[in-house]
C-alpha cells in the first residue's frame, strides 16, 4: 500500500499530532502525522499526499516556508493551513497565495472536513489536469 | 543655656529672644546686635526648625530629659510641660512602641547609642514620622548620660512613600505593555490544547454516535481531552502568575524555574520572530529571595529586549541564551545573550534611563524598571557588548542565606 493516496499532517504541536490524525481518519481518509517540514520533505510521503494539513508557526522551516518548497519542486499538493494566531490577514494572504483554506484553532471538525472536501476536489481538478 | 520651665521642666532654649514669627510681625530674622552668643543661640534654634532637628540631652539613670524647643514644636507639647523618655514614649505609635521600649531598655542596662524610626500619631488622624538618635557621653558621675536629636522626617517619608507607589505602577505599566507583545503568544498556546480538545471532542462524538459505539477508543480520548485542558489551565495559571495584580510578594524561588515559566510562555513570540532560543540552567542553583511575578517580569523585558535587538539581523543567525549560573557562593546570576545589533559604548550608561528607546514601539522603560526591580531585590543589572556580535544583560541577586 506503498502508494495510496493520503492526508499529511505537519505540526510540532503534541497535542495536534495526536488528536488531529485521528480526526481525520474516522473523517474517512488515511494519514500520515509529520513534527516538521523537513521530515515531510524527506519521506516517501510527498508524492502520495493528496493534501496536506500544515501548520503555520513551527521552529525551523515554517509552514509558508514549506508551500514555497513545494512549489519550487514543482508539486502543486493543495494545502489546508491551521494556525494558532487568528489573524484574519493572513488568512487571507495565504488563501490569495493558493491555499485552500486556512483554519484557526481551536476549530470544528465540520470545518476541516468542507476543506478536506474542496482539497480533494482541487487534486482532483489538477491530476485531470 | 538652660532656663526653667513654669513648672520646673527645663528647656535648653533660646527663650530669651521672642519667637519672630509668634506676632507676625516682620522683623529681621536676627539682631545682628544681640551679643555673639545669643546671636549663635539664636541662629541655632532657626536651622533646628529650619531642618526639623530638635536636639536633647537625656540622663538615663534619672529619665530626666532636657530638650530644645523643636523638640516640643515636633511633638506638638508645650515647652511648660515636664519632659521625660517615658512621657515622650507615651506618645509613640503602639506597634512601634515595643521596639522602642526594647532599644531604651538596652540603652539603659548597656549604655549602648539608640537610633530609631517612630510614628507620632496625633489628632486628625495625622501620623508624624520621627527619627531618634542618642549617643553615650562621657560622664564623670556613674549615671548615664545622651545627647541625642529628634526629627521630623514624615516629608521624607511620605516621598519615598510616593517614589514606591510611581514604581510599583510603572512596573505594572512597564508589565501590561510587554502583555500586549506577548497576546499573540499567549493565544497561540491557549489554541493549540483547545484545537485539542475541541478535535477530540468531535472523535468522541463519531466513536459514540455509530450502531456500535466504540466505548474504550471513547473514554481514551476523554482521558486525552482532560489532559489537554490541564495544558491550558497551565498556560492560564502562568499567564496569571506573570501579569497579575498581585506583587510585592516575598518568597524563597529557584531562579531555574522563574526563568522557564517565562521560557514556556515566550516560545511562540520568539519563534515569530525567528530566533533560536538555548538554555544553560545551572543544575543545584542556590535558592533565591524575592517576587516571583518581578523577577519574571525582568526575565521577560532582557528577553524580548534581546529578540527586539535582533529583529533586523538577517546575515546571521538569531540566536538567544539564557544561562543561570552562581556567581560567587552567595550571589547567582542570569545572563541573556543575544546576537543582534548590540550597543555603541557611549550609549551603555543610558540604556536604563526611562524613555531611552532605539526601538519604534517601546516606551523605553523595560530595562530602566528592570533594574530597579534588581536593586530592590539587593542585585545589580548590567548590560555588556559581547565580543563577536550583539550585547549581554546581565543581573546577579544574593543567594538565599542559609538558616
Amino acid at each position: 500500500m506503498a502508494d495510496t493516496a493520503l492526508v499529511a499532517i505537519v505540526d510540532d504541536d503534541e497535542s495536534m499530532r495526536e488528536s488531529l490524525p485521528r480526526l481525520v481518519h474516522q473523517l474517512g481518509f488515511p494519514v500520515r502525522t509529520f513534527t516538521c517540514a523537513e521530515d515531510f520533505l524527506a519521506s516517501d510521503c510527498v508524492s502520495r499526499t493528496r493534501c496536506l494539513i500544515l501548520d503555520v508557526a513551527m521552529p525551523g522551516m515554517s509552514g509558508p516556508d514549506l508551500k514555497r518548497e513545494l512549489t519550487r519542486r514543482g508539486q502543486t499538493i493543495p494545502i489546508i493551513f491551521i494556525t494558532g494566531q487568528a489573524d484574519e490577514d493572513l488568512r487571507r494572504q495565504l488563501i490569495a497565495d493558493g491555499a485552500v483554506d486556512c483554519l484557526f484553532k481551536p476549530f470544528h471538525a465540520m470545518a476541516l472536513l468542507k476543506a478536506l472536501n474542496a482539497a480533494m476536489q482541487h487534486s482532483t481538478q489538477e491530476i485531470r489536469r | 543655656m538652660v532656663s526653667a520651665g513654669s513648672n520646673g521642666a527645663r528647656v535648653l532654649s533660646q527663650a530669651v529672644r521672642p519667637d519672630p514669627h509668634e506676632d507676625g510681625a516682620a522683623r529681621p530674622l536676627f539682631d545682628s546686635n544681640l551679643p555673639g552668643l545669643w546671636y549663635q543661640e539664636a541662629l541655632l534654634a532657626e536651622v533646628e526648625q529650619v531642618s526639623s532637628t530638635g536636639g536633647f540631652y537625656w540622663n538615663a539613670s534619672t529619665d530626666a530629659l532636657t530638650c530644645t524647643r523643636e523638640v516640643y514644636r515636633i511633638l506638638e507639647m508645650d515647652t511648660s510641660a515636664t519632659m521625660s523618655m517615658q512621657v515622650l514614649c507615651a506618645h509613640v505609635h503602639q506597634d512601634d512602641l515595643p521596639f522602642v521600649d526594647n532599644m531604651m531598655r538596652r540603652s539603659r542596662e548597656h549604655g549602648t547609642d539608640f537610633e530609631v524610626q517612630l510614628r507620632l500619631p496625633l489628632s486628625h488622624q495625622i501620623i508624624k514620622h520621627l527619627q531618634l538618635k542618642g549617643r553615650r557621653q562621657e560622664s564623670s558621675d556613674s549615671q548615664l548620660h545622651y545627647l541625642g536629636t529628634l526629627q521630623d522626617v514624615t516629608q521624607r517619608r511620605l516621598s519615598e512613600e510616593t517614589l514606591g507607589n510611581i514604581r510599583c505602577e510603572l512596573a505594572r505599566v512597564a508589565r501590561i505593555s510587554s502583555l500586549g507583545t506577548m497576546t499573540a503568544s499567549i493565544a497561540h498556546e491557549v489554541n493549540q490544547p483547545l484545537s485539542g480538545i475541541m478535535t477530540n471532542a468531535s472523535i468522541c462524538l463519531e466513536m459514540l454516535g455509530t450502531d456500535a459505539p466504540d466505548l474504550d477508543g471513547a473514554r481514551e480520548t476523554v482521558l486525552r481531552t482532560i489532559r489537554d485542558c490541564e495544558r491550558a489551565c497551565e498556560v492560564i495559571a502562568r499567564v496569571r502568575a506573570l501579569f497579575g495584580k498581585h506583587g510585592g510578594r516575598t518568597e524563597s524561588l529557584d531562579l531555574n524555574s522563574v526563568t522557564s515559566e517565562v521560557i514556556a510562555l515566550s516560545l511562540c513570540e520568539l519563534r515569530r520572530r525567528r530566533v533560536t532560543l538555548r538554555t544553560q540552567l545551572a543544575e543545584r542553583l542556590p535558592l533565591v529571595t524575592g517576587d516571583p511575578v518581578q523577577l519574571q517580569q525582568v526575565i521577560l523585558n532582557l528577553l524580548l529586549n534581546a529578540a527586539e535587538a535582533m529583529s533586523g539581523i538577517e546575515d546571521r543567525p538569531r540566536n538567544l541564551l539564557i544561562r543561570t549560573e552562581t556567581e560567587s557562593v552567595d550571589r547567582v546570576r542570569l545572563s541573556v545573550v543575544d546576537s543582534g545589533i548590540g550597543f555603541q559604548p557611549q550609549d551603555a550608561m543610558r540604556l536604563f534611563e526611562a524613555f531611552y528607546t532605539t526601538k519604534s514601539g517601546g516606551m523605553g522603560i523595560g530595562l530602566s524598571v528592570s533594574r530597579s526591580i534588581i536593586e530592590s531585590h539587593r542585585g545589580r543589572l548590567w548590560a555588556q557588548s559581547n565580543v563577536e556580535a550583539g550585547a549581554t544583560v546581565a543581573f546577579s541577586i544574593p543567594a538565599r542565606r542559609l538558616p
